[in-house]
C-alpha cells in the first residue's frame, strides 16, 4: 500500500477507521497504521502484525483489562495502550 | 570422551515456545526447563549426543521472533549464531502457526549458513485441522523440512540422519535466494556493493547485513561507526578504504529516506511486511486449513479461564486450592515423618551414647530429617501443581488476568509469570525476568519477586504459623504480605524513571498436560533442593551444635541482642536463627527447634513472636542463592540497594507489628 492511498482514506473514508479497542469480540479489520514508536512497531510486526494484515478479536477484559486477537494463525495479548494505537478498517 | 568423533555444532532456533528445549532434552539427555508458555530458556544450554561416528553438538538457544536487538533473548541468540557460526542451524518451527514462524525463517536463511527445518507440533496442528504439504515446502525454501513431535519422540531418527548427510556433503549448499519486490531489491544491490568493500561488515552475510542496516539495526550500525573511526590511525595505507567506508552511511541514509518517503512506514516494518507477502504465498501453496466446525474442548475451557468473572473466581480458587492442598498434605506427612524421628531418638543413644560427639552425630541427623520431614512434604506437591499450571498453558492466561493488577505495580501482566516462578524459588524467578523488554521492567520485577515468600520461605509460615495458630493465620498473613508488596511495587515504580511498557505477549495454545514432562520437571527441582539445600541444612546444624557446645553461640546471641530482644521482642536465640538462615530460609525453622531444645515451639514463642518471626524472615534478606542471581542480573549496586532497603523495611516491619499486636492482641 503506497503513502498515497493511505492519506487518502484517512481524509475520505475517516468513519471506518478505528482502533482496535473498537472492535468487539468476534469482529475482524486490516490493519492500516499503528502508531506505536519504533520499537513497539517494530516487535508488532515480527509478530505478524504488519499494515494490511486482518485480524480477528478473540477475547476482550472489560475497563482496563488486555485485548487477545488473532493474527496469522497465533494469538496475541496485547495490553490496551498498545491495541489503542493500531488502527483498524472494516 | 571419544575422541575419535569427529564433532558438528547444531543450534536449535526458532519461535518462543515451539518445543527447542524438549528437542534438546530428548536429544541430550539434558534437562533444560520445559513449559508450555514463551520465554523460558533465557541462556543458551550445550550437550552432546553421538551418532554414526559422530559427536554431535546440540545448542539450545532461547526463543526469539526476529533477529533484532529489541529483547535480551534476541541479542544473545543472534550472537551466537553470528559470531559462533554453528555447522547447521536447526529451525524448529511450530507447524500450528507456520505461517508467523516462517518469517524467523527467512531471517535465518539471510545468515547463509546449512539449515534443517523441523516442523513440530504437527499433532496439534492436525487438531485443529491444518495439513502442511512438507515435499512442496522443502522445495519451495530449498532446505530439508522433517516433521516432528517432539512429545513423543517422532523424527528425531530423521533428524540425526539428516545432519549427518549434510556434514558428510563435501561441497557447501547452496543457499536460496527468496527476492522480494523489485525496488527492495534495486536498493539492497546498492548497499551490498558498497558493503563489498568494507573490511568488518564483509565477513558477515551480505544481504543480511544490506537489511539489517536499512532496518537501522543498532549494533550493526555501531559496527560501520567503529570502522569508520579505526582506519583513520594509520591513515596512508587505507585512505582508498576510508572513502568506500564513509560511503555506507549516507548512502543508506539516503536510501532508507527514498524508500520511507514512499512507503509511509519505517524501512523495517516495510521489509517485515515485504516478508510476509511472500510468506503468505507461500502458505497458501502448502498449507490447507480446514475450519473445524464443532467447538472443541479447547475453546470451551478458553472461554471459562479469560472469562471476566469466572476466570477470576476460577483463580483465587486454584490458589486457595493450591495452598490448602500443600498444607494440609505437607503437615500430615511431615508430622508424621517427625514423630518417626522423635522415636529414633532413644535408640541412637543406646548406640552412640551422650558424649559431645554423639550430640554432634544427632544434630546432624535431626538436620537431615528436619529438611526432609519439613521441606519435602510442601515443595513436593507445590512444583507438581507448578508444573501442571505450567504445561498446560494455565500460567500465560493467568497474564491476561492479572495484567491490570500488574498495572499497581507498574509493571504489566507478563511479568506475573516470574513471579509465579518465584514462588516457587525466587533464583528461576530473578532469571525469568528476562521476558521484561526493558531494564526498567526487569529491574522492578526482580525487586517484586525478592520480596515474594518463596516455597522455603512459606514453609516457615506453614510450619511455624500454620501448625500453631491455624489455617486463616497463613492466609491472613499471605494477604498481608501481598498487600505490603502491591505498595511497595508502587511506590518503586514511581521513583524509577522510564515509563512502562506495555504487554506483547504469545497467548499459547491450551494443552493436555505431559505427565512424564510433569513428573520429569517437579524431579529436577526436587533434585536442585535435595543437593543445595539439604547439605547446606546439614552442615548448618553441625555448625551449631558446635557453636553451642563451645559457647559462642551465647555470646553471638548476645550481639544481636538489641535487635532480637530490643527491637523486635523475639526471644535471644533468635538471633542465631535469623543469622542461618540468610543461607537458606528454611534452615531458620529446622533449626529452631535445636536451639531452643524443645520441638513444641509453642512453649517458648508466643503467637505474637512467631508472627513477627515469620514476616522479619520473609522480608530481611533474600538467600544467598536469589543474592547471587541478583547480582548477575542487576550488578552489584542494585543487588546492595535492594539488600539495604529490604533489611530496614523488615525490622521496622517488625518492631511495629510487634507493638502494634501487643496492644490489640
Ligand atoms: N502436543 C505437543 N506438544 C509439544 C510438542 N513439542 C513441544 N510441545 C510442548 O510445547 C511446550 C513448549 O516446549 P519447549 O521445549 O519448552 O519450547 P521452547 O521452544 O524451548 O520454548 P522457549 O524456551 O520458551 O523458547 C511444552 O509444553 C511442550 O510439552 C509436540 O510435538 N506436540
Ligand atoms: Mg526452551
Amino acid at each position: 500500500m503506497s503513502f498515497h492511498s493511505i492519506k487518502k482514506e484517512k481524509s475520505t473514508v475517516n468513519r471506518s477507521i478505528k482502533t482496535v479497542l473498537d472492535l468487539n469480540i468476534g469482529q475482524s479489520g486490516n490493519i492500516v497504521e499503528i502508531k506505536g514508536g519504533r520499537g513497539v512497531n517494530q516487535r508488532l510486526s515480527d509478530l505478524g502484525l504488519t499494515i494490511g494484515t486482518e485480524i480477528t478479536i478473540l477475547n476482550k477484559s472489560p475497563f482496563t483489562g488486555p485485548v487477545i486477537l488473532r493474527v496469522r494463525g497465533s494469538s496475541l495479548v496485547l495490553g490496551r495502550g498498545i491495541a489503542g494505537k493500531i488502527y483498524i478498517r472494516y | 570422551m571419544k575422541t575419535n568423533y569427529k564433532k558438528i555444532r547444531v543450534a536449535l532456533a526458532g519461535n518462543a515456545n515451539v518445543g527447542k528445549s524438549i528437542i534438546f532434552n530428548y536429544l541430550t539427555g539434558l534437562h533444560q526447563h520445559i513449559g508450555n508458555w514463551p520465554g523460558k530458556t533465557v541462556e543458551k544450554a550445550v550437550g552432546s549426543v553421538y551418532f554414526k561416528g559422530f559427536e554431535i553438538e546440540i545448542i539450545d538457544l532461547p526463543g526469539i521472533y526476529s533477529l533484532s536487538t529489541y529483547s535480551i533473548e534476541e541479542i544473545i541468540s543472534r550472537e551466537f549464531l553470528l559470531t559462533e557460526e554453528p555447522d547447521i542451524i536447526i529451525n524448529v518451527v511450530d507447524g500450528s502457526i507456520l505461517e508467523r514462524n516462517l518469517l524467523f525463517t527467512l531471517q535465518l536463511m539471510e545468515l547463509e549458513l546449512p539449515m534443517i527445518m523441523l516442523i513440530n507440533q504437527i499433532d496439534i496442528a492436525n487438531e485443529k485441522g491444518i495439513r502442511i504439504n512438507f515435499t512442496k515446502l522443502e522445495s519451495k525454501l530449498e532446505i530439508p523440512v522433517i516433521p516432528t513431535i517432539a512429545t513423543r519422540g517422532i523424527g528425531f531418527t530423521k533428524l540425526l540422519e539428516k545432519i549427518v548427510e549434510i556434514a558428510l556433503k563435501k561441497d557447501g549448499v547452496v543457499h536460496k535466494k527468496i527476492s522480494y519486490g523489485q525496488e527492495l531489491e534495486f536498493q539492497l544491490e546498492r548497499l551490498q556493493d558498497a558493503i563489498k568493500n568494507s573490511r568488518i561488515l564483509s565477513s558477515y552475510p551480505k544481504r543480511w547485513v544490506a537489511f539489517k542496516i536499512l532496518e537501522e539495526d543498532e549494533l550493526v550500525l555501531d559496527l560501520i561507526q567503529r570502522e569508520k573511526e579505526k582506519p583513520s590511525r594509520k591513515f596512508n595505507k587505507d585512505k582508498e578504504n576510508l572513502n568506500k567506508e564513509t560511503e555506507i552511511i549516507p548512502l543508506s541514509k539516503s536510501i532508507i529516506e527514498t524508500l520511507e518517503e514512499f512507503h509511509g512506514h519505517s524501512c523495517g516494518e516495510l521489509i517485515t511486511s515485504e516478508k510476509f507477502g511472500k510468506i503468505n504465498q507461500i502458505c497458501r501453496d502448502v498449507q490447507q486449513i480446514e475450519a473445524i466446525q464443532k467447538i472443541s474442548l479447547r475453546d470451551l475451557l478458553d472461554k471459562v479461564f479469560l472469562h471476566p468473572v469466572l476466570g477470576y473466581l476460577l483463580l483465587i480458587g486454584i490458589v486457595l486450592c493450591l495452598l490448602y492442598g500443600v498444607f494440609f498434605f505437607g503437615d500430615l506427612t511431615s508430622n508424621y515423618l517427625l514423630n518417626c524421628c522423635e522415636n529414633l531418638r532413644p535408640d541412637f543413644n543406646q548406640i552412640f551414647g551422650k558424649g559431645k560427639l554423639s550430640e554432634i552425630l544427632w544434630s546432624s541427623f535431626e538436620g537431615f530429617m528436619g529438611g526432609i520431614t519439613i521441606a519435602l512434604p510442601y515443595i513436593l506437591p507445590f512444583y507438581f501443581i507448578l508444573g501442571v499450571l505450567e504445561d498446560s498453558g494455565y500460567i500465560t492466561r493467568v497474564a491476561y488476568l492479572m495484567d491490570r493488577f500488574m498495572h499497581i505495580i507498574g509493571l504489566h501482566g507478563k511479568a506475573f509469570i516470574p513471579c509465579m516462578l518465584g514462588i516457587g524459588c525466587n533464583v528461576p524467578g530473578c532469571l525469568g525476568c528476562r521476558i521484561m523488554e526493558r531494564q526498567r521492567d526487569r529491574t522492578l520485577a526482580i525487586f517484586v519477586i525478592t520480596l515474594i515468600p518463596c516455597t522455603a520461605q512459606s514453609i516457615i509460615i506453614f510450619a511455624l504459623i500454620g501448625n500453631y495458630l491455624g489455617f486463616h493465620w497463613v492466609i491472613i498473613l499471605f494477604v498481608f504480605i501481598l498487600f505490603l508488596i502491591m505498595i511497595l511495587g508502587n511506590l518503586t515504580s514511581k521513583i524509577l524513571p522510564g515509563e512502562p511498557m506495555g504487554l506483547i505477549m504469545e497467548m499459547v495454545t491450551l494443552r493436555k498436560p505431559n505427565l512424564k514432562v510433569v513428573l520429569l520437571q517437579t524431579w529436577f527441582r526436587l533434585k536442585e533442593f535435595l543437593v543445595i539445600a539439604l547439605p547446606l541444612i546439614i552442615v548448618g546444624s553441625i555448625l551449631l551444635k558446635i557453636l553451642e557446645l563451645t559457647e559462642l553461640l551465647g555470646i553471638l546471641n548476645k550481639l544481636l541482642l538489641p535487635v532480637t530482644v530490643g527491637l523486635l521482642n523475639l526471644p535471644e536465640e533468635i538471633g542465631t536463627a535469623l543469622i542461618v538462615g540468610i543461607t537458606r530460609k528454611e534452615l531458620a525453622v529446622v533449626l529452631l527447634g535445636s536451639l531452643f531444645g524443645t520441638s513444641d515451639l509453642a512453649t517458648v514463642l508466643n503467637p505474637i513472636q512467631m508472627i513477627v518471626f515469620a514476616l522479619v524472615t520473609t522480608f530481611y534478606f533474600p538467600c544467598l542463592a536469589t543474592i547471587a542471581a541478583l547480582k548477575r542480573e542487576l550488578k552489584w549496586r542494585k543487588t546492595l540497594l535492594i539488600l539495604a532497603s529490604e533489611l530496614s523495611l523488615a525490622l521496622v516491619l517488625g518492631a511495629i507489628v510487634s507493638r502494634i499486636l501487643f496492644v490489640i492482641w
